[in-house]
């Protein structure tokens, strides 16, 4: 059986409700019997908010998403820099293969883990929001403070892979501390590189 | 119809009015899709949805008084 999606269920909802108070708005003397009553507060109050509560679930999931973020036009070259056909490209490379969910790729590597560090990160996105329609947007695009180490350990710390190369080893307590950088510090320096997009090759992915 | 009752009704249309256009709103936000839609969602949606739910009570409680 086909089942409908969450999306359309709460299209369908919102319209049940606007239907429910519009007959009442229309016709408000059914209120006055009992069962009126309970139809006008379901439909006044208890419906309105789940549809408030449910889409406002649904437009946060949404701005974690991969393709939200490159809907601004000034994020277009980080798009395409997720292709890059180099693994020294750190998040090519993660990108490619699947070592972030590829439908959140900017948010996985760009939200705090860290207590509200969601809640940070939508801060962030209405002060993006802000730049873009009302103020300047740098060029190039910085990052509003350096990237915390935190972000990349969440993941790897503890992983085989990190564990087994003896520099990571050596040097924990330091970049558990940010004291060294994992991107900044001459180790895993090429990032998004936008600049050199022009001179790079891209891969695409097998459809 | 007792004055109370008008008074119920008239606080009905005008709170089923503002849910509704809050409501829309929230509807077009989320088929808009852009990072804009979320503003309009938060800030038009939003501020017609809680004055419709205030109206809405404050229709109950001044009836209950």
């Amino acid at each position: 059986m086909h089942l409908p999606s969450p999306d359309a269920l709460l299209y369908a909802l919102i319209v049940v409700s606007a239907v429910l108070i519009a007959t009442i708005v229309i016709r408000p003397s059914i209120t006055v019997s009992r069962e009126g009553k309970i139809l006008a507060f379901t439909a006044f109050l208890i419906l309105p908010v789940l549809c408030t509560c449910w889409g406002a679930s649904e437009h946060i999931e949404r701005s974690k998403r991969t393709q939200f973020c490159l809907t601004c036009h000034v994020m277009e070259p980080y798009g395409l820099s997720l292709n890059v056909d180099d693994p020294a490209y750190v998040p090519a490379a993660h990108f490619q293969n699947h070592r972030i969910p590829v439908d959140e790729a900017c948010y996985t590597c760009h939200t705090d883990y860290a207590l509200y560090g969601g809640v940070l990160a939508k801060m962030r996105g209405l002060r993006h929001i802000y730049v873009q329609y009302l103020g300047t947007i740098p060029h190039p695009i910085k990052l509003y403070t350096p990237y915390n180490n935190r972000e990349c350990l969440h993941c790897h710390l503890g992983a085989r892979s990190f564990e087994s190369n003896p520099i990571h080893m050596a040097m924990l307590d330091s970049l558990k501390s940010n004291a060294t950088s994992c991107v900044s510090s001459g180790c895993h320096d090429t990032v998004h590189n936008v600049e050199n997009l022009s001179h790079v090759k891209f891969w695409s992915p097998a459809k | 119809m007792s004055t109370e009752a008008i008074g119920i009704q008239r606080g009905l249309r005008l709170s089923g009015t503002l849910l509704t256009l809050g409501l829309v709103v929230e509807l077009i936000s989320l088929l808009w899709g852009k990072p804009l839609a979320f503003l309009l969602f938060a800030f038009i949606g939003g501020t017609l949805f809680l004055a419709g739910i205030l109206v809405y009570l404050y229709s109950l409680v001044s009836a209950g008084g």
